[in-house]
């Protein structure tokens, strides 16, 4: 009885929630379910109910992915890109909050850092825009200087060959997204207790050495915690993210040999094609390893650290 | 303060360095797409506009304005920027009052919703099946509605709504006000911080969203500034007259020069807000420290 009079008076709040849990149905757990496409026999028509009454394909487009011509070329652009990025991006905003850091001039650190992360809020269709105004090969400026300061004689290909592209790819991330993860590091070393500065001056140790045993062990917790959203996303781009993107707006038929990625296959698949068992299939595929490289670098990290996300 | 060492005078003049070239490469895209906006189209294609513009000209702003479709373009970007950010503010908020009440029964089943929702998810390809089904594809609707909760923002959202103290509706509660009542009227005046900061990264994301504007949608009055730019570089990046000029106008601009005029144009608004997302990141970040 207390339960139900209890229940009545935070009706009002329950309405609100529950209204919030409608649309998660809808729109996160509905899909959730959509996984089951990936074994059916599904027709695109038969609308939701059909991913629950269309027969059972078993796993026969996974063997259809795994046996596609596509799918060498696709596992390793996919892997490469992802690394790379990983790789290059991980250290720059480290490096770059360490250099904003040691910066003493307030005005020009407060400037260079406000228009670091200034590419963070632009889309990467005006990005894609950006890399098109300086790497095309008629209008590019790039090409345009050095074939006017005659370090080349033909426009370099950047936009179109496959060669450039992961290249392009890693440079254009990092440019894009390096300061507006610096702000988390700086965020870690201004919490730096500033005695730890005085302590190692007095011993002697110079900006360099300062800076490697004083800042780096002062940001580690902050370091492992982005490595571990990173390597949780690596299949998105890591820290970076933008796999997808990039391979969408910067992938064209010229370069698609390296620019094709898993993702922008199911995509294509799917939407463009309308074989929408075999896009789920492939959709799968990549969240299965995602969330088993989620839970494998948290435990990683919480053995090495003590300090996981979960 | 020691004398400054050799080691500090090498250290600084290397950082100062390298700082004002990263300072440099970020900067001038945006400096140098904004002279080509200004420069004749025609003459751009010639190359060589590197510091200022050549040949200065209105052309390109004049035939972007002129043209319905981009207009119209512009028009959708912003309608669904203004729609998507009242919605999801507004119903982010209204669930996360729900959430925030301390005493709340079956608050561990809703926490674990949401929990599940943010890190799991069933693919674009389901959630492009689930649109399809309840009839959102190619209409205004579904660059709104699907974000209309967002469960970063609903976690920010309930620790800031606990931090209120609760006495705040209880005068009004006792003179039988409604709890929505109380939380647009009391609640959310309150909480500016967290409104604002919702609404500018909210606003952004919904005015440079994409992926939607080009795969949900067909209709051409649905078509956003985003769309139009992909369509406008897509077009110009592969075939070799990218530069050559546009006949439909008496004006000297080419497909490049409207591109970047769009970007400009594109870009515009977030450079106008960004000293507000600066201000509200700074906020935002300690909103989402204060642990719930």
């Amino acid at each position: 009885m207390r339960f139900r009079k209890r229940f009545r008076k935070q009706m009002a709040f329950h309405l609100f929630v529950l209204l919030g849990v409608a649309f998660m149905l809808v729109f996160n757990y509905t899909p959730m379910f959509g996984i089951l496409m990936a074994f059916k026999e599904y027709k695109i028509t038969s609308g939701v109910s059909g991913i629950f009454t269309s027969e059972w394909a078993g796993l026969r487009y996974f063997r259809e992915f795994v046996n596609d011509y596509n799918f060498p070329t696709l596992i390793r652009n996919t892997l490469a890109l992802s690394v790379l990025k990983l790789v290059f991006s991980f250290p720059v905003p480290i490096l770059l909050a360490i250099m904003l850091n040691e910066a003493r001039l307030v005005w020009f650190k407060r400037f260079v850092q406000t228009v670091s992360y200034l590419p963070h809020f632009i889309s990467w269709v005006v990005v894609t825009g950006v890399l098109f105004a300086f790497f095309s090969a008629n209008t590019g400026l790039v090409n345009q200087l050095l074939v006017d300061l005659g370090l080349i004689d033909e426009p370099l290909p950047i936009l179109t060959d496959p060669d450039y592209f992961w290249g392009l790819a890693v440079v254009s991330a990092v440019w894009k997204e390096a300061g507006w993860w610096a702000i988390i590091f700086l965020a870690s070393i201004a919490g730096i207790d500033p005695s730890l500065y005085e302590a190692a001056e007095m011993d002697g140790a110079g900006r360099l050495q300062r800076i490697r045993h004083v800042t780096l062990p002062g940001i580690k917790g902050a370091v492992i915690v982005v490595l571990i959203l990173s390597i949780g996303n690596i299949l998105g781009g890591g820290l970076v993210g933008s796999n997808f993107e990039q391979s969408f707006l910067l992938g064209n038929a010229l370069n698609s040999d390296k620019s094709q990625i898993v993702q922008t296959y199911a995509f294509n698949m799917g939407l463009a094609q309308g074989r929408f068992a075999f896009a789920a299939a492939i959709d799968l595929v990549q969240s299965v390893i995602s969330v088993a490289l989620i839970l494998i670098s948290n435990a990683v990290a919480r053995k090495v650290s003590g300090a996981g996300l979960y | 303060m020691r004398r400054r060492t050799t080691e500090d005078r090498v250290v600084d003049s290397i950082n100062y360095a390298l700082l004002s070239v990263i300072g440099f490469v970020t900067l001038y895209p945006f400096y140098y797409i904004l002279i080509l906006s200004f420069n004749s189209g025609t003459d751009a294609a010639q190359g060589g506009v590197y510091l200022w513009p050549r040949s200065f000209t209105l052309d390109n702003y004049i035939y972007f304005f002129r043209d319905s479709a981009w207009i119209q373009a512009a028009l959708v970007s912003a309608a669904r920027t203004i729609v998507g950010t009242v919605l999801t503010v507004l119903f982010t908020c209204m669930v996360a009052y729900g959430l925030s009440r301390p005493d709340l029964m079956f608050r561990r089943v809703y926490f674990l919703l949401v929990i599940v929702a943010m890190n799991f998810s069933g693919g674009l390809i389901a959630y492009y099946v689930v649109l399809r089904s309840i009839g959102l594809l190619n209409t205004f609707g579904v660059f709104v509605i699907p974000s209309m909760l967002n469960l970063f923002f609903l976690l920010i959202a309930i620790s800031f709504f606990r931090e209120i103290p609760a006495d705040l509706g209880e005068s009004a509660r006792i003179d039988g006000a409604g709890e929505m009542t109380i939380l647009l009227r009391i609640v959310l005046p309150v909480s500016m911080p967290l409104l604002a900061t919702m609404a500018l990264f909210n606003g952004a994301g919904q005015w440079n969203a994409w992926l939607d504007a080009a795969y949900f949608v067909q209709s051409e009055h649905l078509r956003t500034l985003s769309y139009r730019m992909i369509q406008i570089i897509n077009q110009t990046v592969i075939s070799a007259d990218a530069g050559a000029a546009v006949y439909t106008a008496n004006l000297k601009v080419t497909n490049f020069s409207v591109q970047v005029t769009a970007m400009v144009i594109s870009i515009a608004p977030i450079i106008g807000v960004y000293p507000f997302l600066q201000k509200y990141l700074v906020k935002g970040m300690m909103l989402g420290s204060v642990k719930g």
